[in-house]
């Protein structure tokens, strides 16, 4: 269970400064597929880097279990990710140098996953494991990244606009990988979007307005990549 | 584009000195009445130019390498910019005629090192003129040196700058607008089967293929270090104080420069890769093992090659200059000064590679995922 208590974060010093999140609580269950909706400059980024534990908060608390992150160095934040978080990026960030294979190693050594090879698979990436990124196409890039993300076994995944530089067809193939592979997998999901039908996958929709939570819903049905609108 | 300033001051410093005294002492030599005053004057005249066509050749040949490095660098880093302007209409020429600015930080260069050369010419006169072998040799201004060493490399600098830029811009604008990749490109299917290594030693070996350049300046770096300051070492014997001063201070700079040079752009470029790895948790320490430690051999063996370098240069130097003069002073390996230069290289290098270092342990692992919202 990841527990958000009261998230406060500012951006700028002194006069200039402005509230990004104020006050944002929330609770994330394990195995959960929680999407985190809202408009640009909603602070749904920001919450994610906050969870993820890519930024330190101004005030409040993130807990996983007994584990308070404000609490940790940033050696040991640093731990932490390696031991517990993956991340996929609206710009795959993938390694321009390396091929696929060793892109997804990336992820894979950091848990010793010795059968990374299954991964690039379930991806659909087998044949193309000696590509470079750049001779990739946008969806069989971000495919990467997703392999490269759950190579390492994460038990919290997140991911920030997974679909954002892809087209209707590429982003639904992608978005169905990640939620086949959360059913086999079981662990937790935390997807930021501005898009309200990609929510529809989620089991829960937390959206935000001006760093805030302004609703909060389940879906009794999610529904699969191929089945919502976009 | 410090590197590029830097060197060409110590070139054009080095060069002004010594054929400025070369251009001077083409007056005494009517004078000369002895057979000794003629061999003497014949040795300083070979020095000069030695020291100008060695230290003179090799920092040229190095600005050609650093100016292309700074315009390969640039290109990359504004290519967008730059396809957005050929989207518009504007030629490769036109943009790349823009380029002779570069030319300036070599006019600058040039400028100071010929500056800081009549500065110094009045001590460096007297020093040679102090034992009094030779008659009086005194300064006479040359303007073929002002326009040789300064005008003309500028100039040349400045159309290099124009052309290479105009080659590097030659390609489709696509490629300029989709890539923001700096370095270049593999391919694949050119890859050696070969054992599977970690993914940090992969990521090691694939950052020094990717860009060549910096392995060549890591590696002149010692180079310049083991070489000029075994070298002045060895001058304070064979020829003067003033000398070795001039060569260690030559040598530091062009190591530091350079050094700092190489480590800024590895970092720079690494960037991108050092906050992914962050964000997936890669200690510090992995980074900087994966970023920078892959230098290190080149490092070492740039050391290794500057010190023979310096070590046959002088032999060769003091057989030929000296070749038949009575009491000539003999040239031999110095061990002791060799081990106290390799430990003052080896303090040097992992100094500033540390700095480095921590300036990676200060990246933001948020820097990938943009200012957030």
């Amino acid at each position: 269970m990841i527990r958000i208590e009261k998230i406060q974060k500012s951006y700028g010093e002194g006069g200039s400064s402005f509230p990004v999140l104020r006050g944002v609580s929330l609770e994330i269950p394990k195995g959960d597929f929680l999407v985190l909706l809202g408009a640009s400059g909603s602070g749904k980024t920001t919450l994610l880097n906050v969870i993820s534990g890519l930024e330190r908060p101004d005030g409040g608390s993130v807990r996983y279990g007994s584990e308070e992150l404000g609490h940790l160095s940033d050696a040991e934040l640093t731990r932490f990710r390696r031991d517990h978080i993956g991340f996929i990026f609206q710009q795959y960030y993938l390694l321009p140098g390396l091929t696929v294979e060793k892109n997804v190693k990336m992820g894979a050594d950091l848990s010793g996953n010795k059968e990374y090879r299954k991964i690039i698979e379930a991806v659909g990436l087998m044949g193309k494991e000696k590509k470079y990124p750049h001779e990739l196409s946008g969806g069989e890039q971000q495919r990467v990244s997703v392999a490269r993300a759950l190579a390492k076994k994460p038990e919290v995944l997140f991911l920030d606009e997974p679909t954002g530089a892809l087209d209707e067809e590429t982003g639904r193939q992608v978005l169905d990988y990640i939620d086949r592979l959360q059913k086999e997998g079981g662990f937790t999901i935390v997807m930021v979007t501005h898009n309200a039908n990609i929510a529809d996958m989620a089991h829960r929709v937390v959206r935000l307005n001006s760093g805030r939570i302004v609703e909060t819903y389940q879906n009794k049905t999610p529904k699969g990549a191929y089945e919502i609108g976009w | 584009m410090a590197g590029i300033f830097v060197v060409c001051a110590c070139a054009v410093f080095v060069c002004t000195l010594f054929l400025n005294y070369n251009l001077d002492m083409v007056r005494i030599r009517p004078l000369l009445a002895t057979e000794i005053m003629e061999r003497l004057y014949e040795a300083l005249v070979m020095t000069g130019k030695v020291v100008c066509a060695v230290t003179g050749g090799c920092l040229f040949l190095t600005t050609v390498v650093l100016l292309c490095f700074y315009i390969r660098h640039y290109i990359d880093a504004h290519r967008r910019e730059l396809g957005i302007l050929k989207a518009l209409g504007y030629s490769s020429l036109q943009i790349a005629a823009g380029f002779w600015k570069f030319g300036l930080s070599v006019l600058l260069g040039c400028g100071l090192g010929y500056g800081l050369a009549h500065g110094i010419m009045p001590w460096f006169y007297a020093v040679q003129n102090e034992d009094h072998l030779l008659p009086e040799i005194g300064i006479r201004f040359h303007p073929v040196l002002l326009l040789a060493l300064v005008a003309a490399p500028a100039l040349a600098f400045a159309l290099l700058s124009v052309g290479y830029g105009y080659r590097k811009l030659g390609c489709p604008v696509l490629t300029l607008l989709r890539g923001a990749f700096a370095g270049k490109l593999p391919r694949s299917g050119k890859e050696r089967p070969g054992k599977e290594r970690p993914f940090l030693a992969e990521l090691q070996r694939s950052i020094l293929r990717q860009r060549k350049t910096l392995v060549f300046f890591m590696a002149f770096s010692a180079f310049c270090f083991g070489a000029m300051v075994q070298m002045s070492a060895s001058m304070d014997g064979l020829s003067s104080a003033m000398m070795a001063v001039m060569m260690l201070l030559i040598g530091l700079i062009l190591a530091v420069v350079t050094l700092f040079l190489a480590a800024t752009t590895v970092v720079r470029s690494n960037s991108k890769n050092i906050a992914v790895m962050g964000a997936f948790g890669y200690s510090f320490r992995e980074c900087r093992r994966a970023v920078l430690t892959g230098y290190r051999p080149f490092a070492w063996l740039g050391f290794l090659v500057g010190t023979a370098y310096q070590y046959i240069l002088l032999k060769v130097m003091v057989s030929v200059v000296f070749a038949g003069v009575e009491g000539a002073p003999e040239y031999k390996f110095d061990v002791p000064v060799f081990l106290v230069t390799l430990a003052a290289f080896g303090i040097l290098y992992e100094l500033v590679l540390y700095g480095y270092a921590r300036k990676i342990g200060r990246m933001s692992v948020k820097e990938v995922m943009g200012d957030g919202e």
